[in-house]
């Protein structure tokens, strides 16, 4: 039990040494094999959710612009409409003045045609009037006061054609 | 009871006589008792690391590797970050301690109750040991740690290098003898029943425990090697 033998040291040297190379080759390096695919499954699947994470984060970012760019384009085609809308308006009562104007001046022109005319129609009326009375004149034999009663009445005649126009 | 110690620690354990040599050869029970050990375990992990899956993991799988991992992180932890590398070598002596010690359950002598053993044991600690330090440090380093922490214990540190392996040596042989021995002696007083309790004490949890005394002892050396 207590003598030293250096031979059995040996083997037991050994015999531990082969252990520890069953160990290491069958048991550790098998189990750490299997927990590094585990862990690089794990890893890549991370990865990946990641990834898709990113992806998601993105689009919805690019619809939120999009979405604040079709507001503002709507802002614009508001705007544009008003305008156009304004546009219109402008024109429309610009032409209704215009329209006025030209009536009145056509009016007003009408009125200026009419006058003379019937100022023409007064011009002959006299001149008939004045033959009239000339010829009269020519025709009588007659006094001073004849003469003037007949201018009296020309003039009465005149002043109501006068009246009447 | 004395004849009992006498042909305990005077049995002729040797098994395998080899015809030369004058006995220098001969081949000592606990080598081969330690070579049965050896088979059985090797069957066991050859069997247990069968067709390891990565994904739907059997029970047996499960186990195993919750095994291998909570061993290596305990041991790990002993041996620090700097010297996690020597684990697997820890923990392959801490089962090969352990099973050795608790082969008393089926009748067999221990093999770490033979000197022998326990001595390559510790040679192996200590070899570890130095070789982590120059490993480490580089033989230059390595040589100027005996001078720490001052220069005047220097000869301390170097009669370490005996008094570890031998004190690692010597813990383990007597407790699993003195195990043993106390075990004969309450057979040889009650034959039934407590043997069979004290047994459970003896073989199983002392061994267990001095298994793990040797594997922390020597991790903390090599932790201190290392840093």
């Amino acid at each position: 039990m207590l003598d030293i033998s250096f031979v059995n040291i040996i083997c037991t040297i050994l015999n531990l040494l082969i252990l520890y190379f069953v160990f290491k080759k069958f048991l550790f390096a098998r189990v750490d094999e299997i927990i590094r695919q585990r862990q690089a499954e794990v890893d890549s699947a991370t990865d990946a959710a990641d990834k898709a994470t990113d992806e998601a984060r993105r689009t919805k970012k690019e619809y939120e612009e999009k979405i604040s760019l079709a507001d503002e384009e709507k802002e614009q085609i508001l705007s544009d409409i008003k305008k156009q809308g304004y546009d219109e308006y402008d024109r429309i009562v610009n032409d209704a003045h215009r329209k006025g104007e030209q009536i009145i001046t056509e009016a007003r022109h009408n009125a200026k045609v009419e006058a003379e005319r019937s100022k023409e129609v007064y011009a002959a009326e006299l001149k008939s009037m004045v033959i009239e009375a000339a010829t009269k004149i020519a025709a009588t034999r007659h006094s001073s006061a004849e003469d003037s009663e007949l201018y009296d009445k020309f003039i009465r005649e005149a002043g109501a054609l006068t009246d009447d126009h | 009871m004395k004849e009992l110690l006498v042909e305990l620690l005077m049995e002729d354990k040797t098994l395998i006589h080899v015809p030369f040599g004058n006995g220098f050869f001969d081949i000592a029970k606990s080598v081969v008792i330690t070579w049965i050990v050896m088979a059985i375990v090797i069957i066991a992990v050859l069997l247990l690391t069968r067709d390891l899956k990565v994904h739907n993991i059997s029970r047996r799988q499960a186990v195993l590797e919750s095994c291998v991992l909570w061993l290596r992180e305990a041991i790990g932890g002993m041996l620090g970050e700097e010297g996690a590398m020597y684990s697997d070598y820890m923990v392959t002596v801490l089962v090969f301690i352990g099973v050795s010690n608790m082969v008393g359950l089926f009748g067999v002598t221990p093999p770490t109750m033979d000197l022998n053993v326990t001595i390559a044991l510790s040679v192996m600690s200590i070899i570890l040991v130095e070789a982590a330090g120059i490993a480490k440090k580089g033989a230059k380093g390595w040589l100027k740690s005996f001078a720490e922490p001052m220069p005047v214990i220097a000869p301390m540190n170097v009669l370490e290098l005996v008094i570890r392996p031998l004190s690692l040596c010597m813990r383990l042989f007597g407790n699993i003898l003195g195990a043993t021995v106390i075990m004969e002696l309450i057979r040889s007083v009650v034959p039934i029943v407590l043997p069979a309790a004290l047994s459970l004490y003896f073989d199983l949890f002392d061994g267990a425990i001095q298994a793990y005394v040797f594997c922390f002892l020597t991790s903390l050396y090599i932790k201190e090697a290392v840093e």
